[in-house]
This record gives C-alpha cells, sequence and structure tokens, in this order.
C-alpha cells in the first residue's frame, strides 16, 4: 500500500511541473496535455505506482465569464454562488488504479474550452479508454489526437453540440400546467376582504377559516 | 454494393464493358473470385433484436458464418441523466442515478450516496450501513436471477426465463415491503436510508434465504451438466486476464479470467470487511468460467447477508442524525395510506417553526455539500460501478460522471469474439451481461 | 317469438366486425420493444407469476411482420426515434400501440435533450400507461382496457388508420382524428 508521499514523490521526482493536491483523502496530481502520455507510461511501468487499470476518463467544464447559481438568499439565506473565469477550462479526469499496491490516483488535464486537444491514452493503455474518451469527445468536444475513432458515440451522429458543456442548455419542454392560478401567500390572504353567508364582511383573520359559504 | 443490385442484369452482355469472363449459365466458376475468402459481408444486428439485452447495435463482419469483426454502436439509450442531476438538488439526484443500471437500481444508489457522504464528511448509522448491504446483496443475486434467465432464454433454454423471474419476483417482495418500489426505489439517500425497515424485515430476509438455494441447486443440475448448455458455454469468448486489464474490465468477467479482484475485498464499504465471504475466481476465461463465477457469487452473497442478518442492531437510526443533512420527513402509514406520520406533522405545523423551515429549507433547497471532487466505487454486479462527483460549494451536483462497468466490458466483445460464429456472438454477450442504460446513461 | 327461437342449438348469430374484433383483441401478439427498465417489468409480466398467457399474448415475436402490438417500454432517446418509427411502419396492419410508463409517455423525469418527450410524437399511441415503472398489474390493466378498446372497434376506424377516442368517453369530447401535435398542448 503506497502511502500518498511516496506517489507524490515519485511521481514528481520523475515530471516536476506536476503539481497535486489531496483533498477529502484522495491524491489528484495536475498537468498539461503535453505531459500525459508520458506520465500515463510512468504510471504504469513504475513499480510503486503501479497503474495496471486506467478506470475512468470524464470531463469537467468549466466555463468562461460569470457563473451564478442561484440559491434564492431571500427564502434560504445562503448567498448566490459567484464564480468568474476569464478563460474557460475543460478539465479531463484519468482515474488509475492499482491492483498490486491498492491504491487510486486521479491525474487532471487542464485545456481550454476552445479547440481542446489531447493526446490518446490508448498508446499507454491500449484499449482501456476507447470508448471514455468517445464520450468525452462526444459531450464535451474534447479533440484525443491520436485515437483510432474518434465519433460520437452517445448521441446521434450528426448532432450539433456538445451536450455536457455547461453553455449547452437541458432542452426539454416548458410544461405548463392547467389551472394555472395564482395562489396567494399566507398574510396576503388575511387582506382579503371575506364575506359570509349573509353578505356581511368578515374583517378578522382567523375567523376567515369558519367561514364557509 | 447495394448499387450492383440494382444494375439490370443482361443476360447477353452485348455491348457492354462487363468483365467478358463472366456468363450466367456457370461455365466459368473457376475463374470467379472465391466466395468464401474475399466476401465478407457486414450485417447489422439490433438496436431491435430479441438477444442484444436492450438497445445494443453490433455491426458484424462476417465470412460466411464467422465473424472477423464486431463492432458495437451504443447511444440509443442516452438520458442525459448526468446533465440532468446537475439541475437537481443532491437528494433529487439519487431518483436519476437509480435509473441507469436498472436491474441493479440499489448499487447506483448506493455509489453515489458514498460519495455525496464523503464530501459531506459524514457516515451513515451502522444500521443504515448493515441494512445497505444486505439490500445491496440481494439486488446482486437479483440481477444475476435476470442474467440467467434472458442469457439461458438467448442459448436456447427458454424455461429458465421463467425460472429467474419467479425466484426474482420473490426479492423484489422484500424491496417492496421496504421501499415501496420494485426497481428504482431511491430509498438509500445521502445519510442513510428513507426510512426504516418493517419489523419483520430480519424474517422476510431468512425466509428468503432458507428457499434460494434449493431452487439454485435445481437450477445447477439442470445447466451444469446438460451436454447443449456446456457446448455452448465452454470456449466460448475467451479472453484472459492481461487482456481483461488492458480492456479496463472489472467485475465477474475479470474473475473468470483469473484476476481475484473484488472491491468489497479491496476497497471495502459499508463495514462489509467484518464478513467473512469468498470471492469465487475461475481460470478458463470463457462464458462457462463467467457462468460458474456468477453462481458461486449468489451463495456467497447469501452467505454474506445472514452474516450481516446476524450482527444486525436491533434498534437505532437509519439517518444521519445532522438536521443539516437529514431527510427530515418521518413517512408512516396514515389514515389515506401515505405521507408523514401524523404526529411529525402535528410537530411541525403546530408546535415548532423553526422544524417547519428547516423542513422547507430541506425538502426544497437540500443541503450544500463542500467543494471538491472525490471519486468513490462500490461492487455492482457487473464491475466496478464508480462516480466522480464535483461539488462547488452548493446544494447541486456541479458535474457527476459515472463509471458504468457494462461501458467499459462492451469494449472487449470485439475480442472475445473474433474467429467465433455468429450465435456465439448472442453468447459472448449474454455472460458479459450489459446493461444498455448503464452503458448510456 | 323472434328468429332465435327458430334457431337450432349451437348457432351462434354475430357480425363480422365482432368476431373479427374477437379474434384480433384476444390474441395480441407483441413486438419486443423493451426499451429500459420497464422493458424488465413487461419480461416479468410475461413470467410465470403476472402470466400474459393468459391473456394470449406471452409470445412476444421479435420480428414486427408477425406483431401486431408494440409496447414502447421505456424511455425513447432522439437516437433511438428513427428506428422506433421504423419498426412501427414495418408492423403490418392491423396494428396497436401502447406506450408503457412515462417516459414513453411524456418524456418522464428526463424533461432534457436526450429524449423524446413523448413516444405520440412519432408513433400514434392507443394506450398510455403510466408509472415508473409501472407494475405488471398496471400494465395487465392497460392491455386489458386495449383488448376493450379493439373489440368496440369498427372496420371505418381501421381503415382511417387514426385511432378513435375510446368508447368510454361520452359524445361530447372531440371525435375528430387526433394529430400527434395535439397531445402536446396541454389545455382541456
Amino acid at each position: 500500500m503506497a502511502t500518498h508521499d511516496e506517489l507524490v514523490a515519485r511521481i514528481t521526482d520523475a515530471f516536476p511541473g506536476v503539481g497535486h493536491t489531496v483533498t477529502f483523502d484522495e491524491l489528484t496530481f495536475h498537468l498539461g496535455p503535453d505531459q500525459i502520455v508520458d506520465v500515463l507510461r510512468f504510471c504504469k511501468d513504475d513499480t510503486v505506482v503501479a497503474a495496471e487499470l486506467l478506470t475512468d476518463v470524464s470531463g469537467v467544464h468549466w466555463p468562461a465569464g460569470v457563473d451564478v447559481i442561484e440559491r434564492q438568499p431571500s427564502t434560504t439565506g445562503w448567498p448566490d454562488h459567484v464564480v468568474s473565469r476569464e478563460q474557460g477550462v475543460i478539465d479531463v479526469l484519468y482515474v488509475l488504479r492499482s491492483l498490486r499496491n491498492g491504491h487510486r490516483i486521479r491525474l487532471a488535464v487542464r485545456v481550454t474550452d476552445v479547440d481542446p486537444v489531447v493526446p490518446t491514452s490508448l498508446t499507454v493503455y491500449p484499449n482501456a479508454a476507447n470508448f471514455h474518451e468517445r464520450e468525452v469527445h462526444d459531450m464535451f468536444g474534447v479533440v484525443f489526437s491520436g485515437h483510432p475513432d474518434l465519433t460520437r458515440i452517445l448521441m446521434p451522429e450528426d448532432w450539433i453540440g456538445h451536450p455536457h458543456r455547461k453553455d449547452y442548455p437541458l432542452g426539454g419542454v416548458d410544461i405548463p400546467y392547467k389551472n394555472d392560478k395564482h395562489i396567494p401567500p399566507p398574510n396576503e390572504r388575511d387582506l382579503r376582504v371575506v364575506t359570509d353567508s349573509h353578505g356581511e364582511v368578515v374583517t378578522a383573520s382567523s375567523d376567515a377559516e369558519e367561514v364557509v359559504s | 454494393m447495394s448499387s450492383d443490385l440494382n444494375t439490370p442484369t443482361d443476360p447477353t452482355h452485348a455491348g457492354s464493358d462487363w468483365d467478358s469472363d463472366l456468363f450466367v449459365d456457370g461455365a466459368d466458376w473457376e475463374s470467379l473470385p472465391d466466395a468464401v475468402e474475399d466476401d465478407v459481408m457486414t450485417i447489422n444486428m439490433g438496436p431491435q433484436h430479441p438477444s442484444t439485452h436492450g438497445v445494443l447495435r453490433l455491426v458484424l463482419d462476417l465470412e460466411g458464418e464467422k465473424v472477423l469483426k464486431v463492432k458495437p454502436i451504443i447511444g440509443y439509450l442516452h438520458t442525459g441523466i448526468e446533465k440532468n442531476a446537475e439541475f437537481r438538488t443532491w437528494v433529487q439526484g439519487t431518483t436519476f442515478f437509480t435509473r441507469m443500471d436498472y436491474l441493479a437500481p440499489l448499487h447506483n444508489e448506493l455509489a453515489y450516496c458514498l460519495g455525496v457522504e464523503k464530501l459531506l464528511g459524514i457516515e451513515a448509522p451502522e444500521r443504515a450501513e448493515a441494512i445497505r448491504l444486505i439490500l445491496t446483496e440481494f439486488n446482486r443475486i437479483a440481477s444475476h436471477l435476470v442474467w440467467l434467465a434472458t442469457g439461458g432464454m438467448e442459448v436456447g433454454a427458454v424455461n429458465l426465463m421463467v425460472y429467474g423471474f419467479r425466484e426474482r419476483e420473490h426479492i423484489l417482495d422484500l424491496f417492496e415491503s421496504q421501499s415501496g418500489l420494485r426497481m428504482n426505489h431511491a430509498y438509500i439517500r445521502p445519510g442513510g436510508l428513507a426510512q426504516d425497515v418493517t419489523d419483520d424485515f430480519v424474517e422476510r430476509c431468512e425466509a428468503l434465504l432458507d428457499y434460494l438455494p434449493t431452487r439454485l441447486r435445481e437450477y445447477e443440475q439442470l445447466l451444469s451438466k446438460n451436454p447443449i448448455w456446456n457446448s455452448r458455454l465452454r470456449g466460448v469468448g475467451t479472453i484472459d486476464a492481461d487482456t481483461c486489464l488492458e480492456y479496463g474490465i472489472t467485475g465477474p468477467v475479470l474473475r473468470a479470467a483469473g484476476l481475484g479482484h473484488d472491491l468489497r475485498k479491496t476497497d471495502p464499504y459499508c463495514n462489509v470487511e467484518q464478513y467473512e465471504f469468498d470471492v469465487p475466481v475461475h481460470s478458463d476465461g470463457d462464458s462457462w468460467a463467467r457462468y460458474e463465477v456468477r453462481l458461486e457469487e449468489m451463495r456467497q452473497s447469501m452467505r454474506l447477508i445472514r452474516q450481516v442478518l446476524d450482527k444486525l442492531p436491533s434498534s437505532g437510526p437509519v439517518m444521519v442524525q445532522d438536521k443539516q443533512i437529514a431527510w427530515p420527513s418521518q413517512q408512516a402509514l396514515g389514515a389515506d395510506g401515505i405521507g408523514n406520520s401524523p404526529d411529525y406533522i402535528k410537530h411541525i405545523m403546530g408546535e415548532s417553526m423553526e422544524a417547519l423551515i428547516n423542513h422547507f429549507k430541506l425538502v426544497t433547497q437540500g443541503f450544500t455539500v463542500p467543494a471538491g471532487q472525490v471519486y468513490s466505487a462500490v461492487e455492482s454486479p457487473r464491475g466496478e460501478l464508480g462516480y466522480n462527483i464535483v461539488s462547488t460549494g452548493t446544494n447541486r451536483p456541479y458535474r457527476v460522471h459515472v463509471r458504468e462497468p457494462s461501458f467499459v466490458n462492451l469494449q472487449a466483445s470485439d475480442v472475445m469474439s473474433a474467429g467465433h460464429s455468429v450465435s456465439d456472438v448472442i453468447v459472448v454477450i449474454a455472460s458479459l451481461d450489459p446493461v444498455m442504460g448503464g452503458v448510456d446513461r | 317469438m323472434g328468429l332465435e327461437e327458430k334457431l337450432p342449438s349451437g348457432v351462434l348469430l354475430t357480425n363480422l366486425e365482432t368476431i373479427v374484433n374477437y379474434s384480433r383483441s384476444t390474441s395480441l401478439w407483441p413486438a419486443t420493444f423493451g426499451l429500459a427498465c420497464c422493458a424488465i417489468e413487461m419480461m416479468t409480466s410475461g413470467a410465470s407469476r403476472y402470466d400474459l398467457g393468459r391473456f394470449g399474448m406471452e409470445v412476444f415475436r421479435a420480428s414486427p411482420r408477425q406483431a401486431d402490438l408494440m409496447i414502447v417500454a421505456g424511455r425513447v432517446s432522439n437516437k433511438m426515434a428513427p428506428v422506433l418509427r421504423r419498426i412501427y411502419d414495418q408492423m403490418s396492419d392491423p396494428k396497436w400501440v401502447l406506450s408503457m410508463g412515462v417516459c414513453a409517455t411524456s418524456g418522464g423525469m428526463f424533461n432534457n435533450y436526450a429524449l423524446v418527450q413523448g413516444v405520440d410524437k412519432i408513433v400514434p399511441v392507443d394506450m398510455y400507461v403510466p408509472g415508473c415503472p409501472p407494475r405488471p398489474e398496471m400494465l395487465i390493466d392497460g392491455i386489458l382496457k386495449l383488448r376493450e378498446k379493439i373489440a368496440g372497434q369498427t372496420f371505418e376506424d381501421q381503415r382511417s388508420g387514426m385511432p378513435q377516442s375510446l368508447p368510454m368517453f361520452d359524445a361530447s369530447t372531440t371525435t375528430a382524428p387526433r394529430e400527434a401535435s395535439d397531445l402536446t398542448r396541454l389545455e382541456a
């Protein structure tokens, strides 16, 4: 069982420009697209890192501009989550698993979201990421150079757009509800004028529930 | 190629630029191109086909009856679940992810909730973890029964379809009595379970555990010495452990190829390390080995469930006690048959304004999860089911990527069926056990 | 004193439509169009506990030429939609479509880019069975109601090719043939 420190030491010794973070007890290395093939080959061949299994290749899109996630501060008290980025990036994440030493590491390759190109991992792990890379290409538009068959895999072949990007809408239809009446909030109901069955005005709000005309 | 069929045949072919060696009276068969060697036929199987396990499309390059190349084309069930989860709260994500691999829905929920709990930094209570383990192991048995049923039907043993689904019905009865639904339960929530199990849970489980082994023995007696089953499955779709690792394959396929890698042993979850069970490993790597491994896995699951039932804490919470996270409603069967327990409603409506506000906030907005990313994986009946969850500290996931075992295992259908006949392709796909909902998500 | 008393016993009087509809409705052969989770519930409906064989429907014909009922069980993605339409076109008349589950009926919980929001945008549907997934009893209920509908159909309905409204609706509702686009508007 290799500890995080051993793994960090092995990889940063071989590739000095690679940064790392440890969050939630998981080790993530940050590198650029030009280093990924060499790092993957090192991870596979090294005796300490010994990553025989390329488990997962996925993507995360961090778009450019101001990204606001509204959380209705007036009702919840939580402030809106605002992030602004000048350059949109796509993180391509590789999760590697070592069966001998029993650990898992993640490699995060950051590319710009305009014409992203990453060399394919199929030269190192011959077939493990074939479908995964096609999926990242389909969903994010990342081009894996050297992939033998980089076509759309989940969407129809003639689909335009890359659905998992943040600037792609969720889609679907707008569902209007029948009988869409305005139901006033509780304190507004108190201010409405309510008449009872004799036509007399009932003004006290606590009596309003008992008036059934 | 099809345009050749439309060219009108001209028996005299006078004045045409045809190859004049070809005559329709058959005098020239020696000069014709060898029909077998040079004639590769491309045949399309699916997406609507009785044997392709859902909407899988296979394009086969055939030389006669022999398969040269298989190209799986997927995406016919793509539902955009991962993107849809970005627009829902963390708890609502459970209902989406449960519908991916619809034969083992509790595994999907479990992996997702383990990831969210890792981000939150909480642990579900012990009783919740034990019940989660029991239900997911029953789900493993149910999923393998469906594999046996559909696989058997595709090979030709049609009565297995009826038997497999009959046994599965008993397990689904158990699920229905606990979670309310036969499939796609959304029962495992971040923090624990949606509600506690019924009082007769342990008795029902034990009754099931008494009933199932006899049936499994019957099916094994029906199949294991059957010459047709043997000849259809032995030697078909052989793959060795190195090739499996090359393709990223995990699960029963890898264990049948000789490598005993099981996430319940290597990365234990739900306190499974305190129980004793074996991981079946076979060395042949063909469809027969996968059949044996799955049968034995069902038995080992039953052994595991018995131990968990013995150690199940008889009382205790099933949801984490943190008021910021725990699903607030307490469901009980009321007078109208549905809904919250009357005591709880009295409490939030009449007694405590804070409880009402808390309930409202948690149900409509959901809880916030700290920023970061985790990868959590469980051993689903098909292999390693992993979730890569990215959170930005809000009440909705930022990105959830699901590493589905069927998606990865399907890559190997080419190398496993090369050289076999078309009917063996069916057996290979059946023994890989892909679930297209998981493949396409 | 009618004609019935003059007839010898063992003679059944009926009309052609009734007898043809009887044979059509009581031996509907479903085409396998199981897509997702609802397909598993459809398979369990055909299995031994909720036996569809007692309704004459246990033969799920894989070839659409031999089937007359298409049970669209599961979510129909945009990639699958042309395949669905082609299978429907390959079925020979008379044919009926039962949309099983909310994903086939209206897109279900997946209101997004990937799914067709309701299979009635592609094929005309005769019966909708909601549920996620519907219990086998619900599916059987839908099938039985469809059988009643088929038994009540006239030859004129079949000739025009569009499904008419169910006989249990009263005459005040419209009986004009529905277009698929009508069904996306939810006003009464």
